[in-house]
């Protein structure tokens, strides 16, 4: 049994309850994301959730560990950081 | 809401698991704690029931184990992470499934937190498609995919042998398996020891005719010294009796494991260094009981001896805690676990004289070897803090930044140890201290529990002094751009290129500093410019009531 993802908008069939860093890995993607401040590309490294290297954004939730999660049929798998700055703010936070 | 058990259990490996499976038998409530989805552990993670139909059960030996675990009436909180102790020194704090926190308590505490794997830095050990060996094994066994077609691996150690077969069965060529020392020849007082675990030696043997079956060559006294590509690894250079440069789309490393010992540390069980390694394993008996009489301390925590020690010990401290709460335990079944126990902890003595860390690698990296991978603090930086700093790991750490990731020092605290006791040879052998939270948790989780602010508004005068300069030095020297929210107007103008003035929530002005404060526009801004104290002590008295006022009006 296959189902289908997105990465980074592009669709991609892959098997059945396998981790998305394995689905990535699998279709060539290495890179997962950008170091914050030197921008270096960082792939998957420790596979059981202590490095925080293979960070990526799942479904628009930002910070997902891809070796801690397994594809679903349709989840949105995106490997270029949030843009800085920019997000959508929260007005009316409650701080004076 | 604190919830309590007679035996709470964290960590469900192996160890875990047959503590928890074996104080349940006893009579015990039992719940067993573990951050994955899943109970297992690594050694016995599971797969995927969509993979399990399509490729069979994996080490079908766990899933047997989490069965009778479950029936013997173990409470099984999975996807619950334990990230610190509450002031009580006793507590754990937890978040769970949900995202909600809560604290748990119990009679007895068992740790079964296991080991991290260990992989020394070399140059380009940051680029994609350097993992740890681990990693290329999961991807092996769990999910089927083999991480690269032509695979080097690296490192030293038991383990690296395994991994090599996984890869070769999934359709990866192993260029080689590289082992820094040089355990596999024949050493006549090593090989009658050996001789001592015929089964050990089996598998042992296994793996190396599977390799050679494969053609796969075991490289001994050989290492990595420096990986290269652009945005992924593809050139390896090795050093060593076998130092050539090959082609490679993945690069697995791994030098062994070292026990998870944070949360041992916080609970204040007392622990020991080992020079050997760097690693600080905690101090405990035969039973695993530690410092404190109500904390055990099982399987790889205690010390890194494989998965048959991991279950031995997990059994032997549940029979302690049992005998202890008064249920019966028959002298035979702990004589045998004793025997166990003495015979395993050989076979780990034979293992480390085999496989000898070799930290003299660390030693050698070249200055600009990137070492905390986190905050990309290099070799030479840290050698510059480690004496700057003398003797103290953690100063170091302090100084250089290395190790304040998110990973918070675990990959890297290995090399930042060592690094630090080339440089100052008396130094202690230590780790980076444990703090709460010992993994990253969101600030809401925290000031969820405690009901109150995620940071402390009080803070003595000099300490922020100190806070605000290290932010401004952070913002120099890697560029960043911070929100910074304050009531101090006086130090917002400090710190500030731009501020933005909030009343009930909404942004009234926002302007560069100088303009904001020479000309401000808004009647708020104009109000809380004039309420700022003067340190002038005969108009302090009238400023700070105006200044209090305003705080209880608009706050």
């Amino acid at each position: 049994m296959t189902v289908t993802i997105q990465i980074d908008g592009r669709p991609v069939q892959v098997p059945e309850g396998i981790t998305v860093a394995a689905a990535l890995v699998s279709t060539g993607q290495w890179a997962f994301r950008r170091h914050a401040v030197s921008n270096q590309p960082r792939g998957p490294f420790c596979g059981m959730g202590v490095c925080f290297e293979c960070e990526l954004t799942v479904d628009g939730r930002p910070e997902v560990r891809a070796c801690l999660t397994v594809v679903r049929e349709g989840i949105q798998i995106q490997t270029t950081p949030r843009a800085s700055a920019t997000g959508p703010d929260t007005p009316g936070g409650g701080h004076d | 809401m604190t919830d309590r058990y007679d035996v709470l259990v964290v960590g469900g490996g192996p160890a875990g698991l047959s503590a928890a499976l074996t104080a349940a038998e006893a009579g015990l409530r039992v719940a067993i704690v573990d951050e994955h989805e899943q109970l297992g552990g690594q050694y016995f993670k599971r797969r995927h029931p969509a993979l399990v139909a399509r490729h069979g059960d994996y080490r079908a030996e766990g899933t047997r184990l989490i069965a009778a675990a479950h029936q013997a009436g173990t409470v099984c909180l999975t996807g619950h992470l334990v990230w610190g102790v509450d002031d009580d020194g006793t507590t754990l704090l937890v978040t769970g499934a949900d995202g909600v926190p809560r604290r748990l308590s119990a009679s007895y505490i068992v740790l079964a937190t296991g080991a991290y794997e260990r992989v020394l830095p070399f140059p380009g050990w940051h680029l994609p498609g350097v993992t740890t060996a681990g990693f290329a094994l999961h991807l092996a066994t769990m999910d089927r995919v083999p991480i690269g077609q032509r695979v080097l691996l690296a490192g030293s150690g038991p383990f690296l042998l395994p991994v090599a077969c996984a890869l070769v069965e999934v359709g990866a060529q192993v260029v080689a398996v590289v082992e820094a020392n040089r355990p596999y020849l024949p050493r006549p007082g090593v090989a009658a020891r050996a001789a001592r675990h015929p089964a050990r030696l089996r598998e042992l043997a296994g793996y190396l005719l599977t390799l050679a079956r494969h053609r796969v060559p075991v490289w001994q006294g050989t290492y990595v010294q420096a990986a290269d590509g652009v945005d992924r690894v593809q050139r390896v250079t090795l050093a060593g009796r076998h130092s050539r440069t090959l082609e490679v789309d993945a690069l697995a490393v791994g030098f062994g494991f070292r026990p998870s010992s944070e949360l041992a540390g916080l609970l204040g069980c007392a622990v020991q260094p080992d020079p050997a390694t760097g690693d600080i394993r905690p101090v405990v008996d035969e039973w695993g009981r530690s410092s404190r009489p109500d904390v055990y301390v099982v399987g790889e925590a205690a010390g890194v001896a494989g998965v048959h020690m991991a279950r031995t010990r997990g059994e032997a401290a549940a029979l302690d805690i049992a005998q202890r709460a008064g249920r019966p335990v028959s002298a035979a079944r702990r004589r045998r676990v004793t025997a166990r126990l003495r015979r395993l902890a050989a076979f780990a003595a034979l293992t480390e004289v085999l496989y000898p860390l070799p930290l003299h690698l660390v030693a050698g990296v070249p200055d600009g070897t990137e070492v905390c991978r986190c905050e990309q603090v290099t070799a030479g930086e840290i050698r510059a803090a480690a004496s700057f700093a003398g003797n103290g790991l953690n100063a170091t750490k302090g100084l250089s930044r290395a190790g304040m990731g998110l990973c918070q020092g675990r990959e890297c605290g290995t090399a930042v140890s060592c690094l630090v006791r080339t440089v100052n040879p008396h130094a202690p052998v230590e780790t980076f201290s444990p703090r709460i939270p010992v993994r990253p948790v969101p600030a809401t989780t925290v000031s969820a529990l405690w009901g109150q602010p995620p940071v402390p508004e009080v803070l003595d005068v000099s300490v922020q002094a100190q806070v605000l300069n290290l932010f401004q030095d952070l913002r120099e020297r890697l560029g960043l751009t911070i929100l910074f929210i304050a009531h101090d107007l006086a130090v917002v103008r400090h710190l500030c290129d731009r501020v933005a003035v909030m009343r009930s929530g909404e942004i009234v002005e926002i302007a560069d500093s100088d303009r904001l404060y020479e000309h401000p526009t808004h009647e708020y801004t104009r109000s809380l410019l004039a309420a700022v104290p003067i340190p002038d002590p005969t108009r302090g008295r009238a400023a700070s009531r105006n200044h209090h006022t305003l705080q209880a009006g608009d706050g």
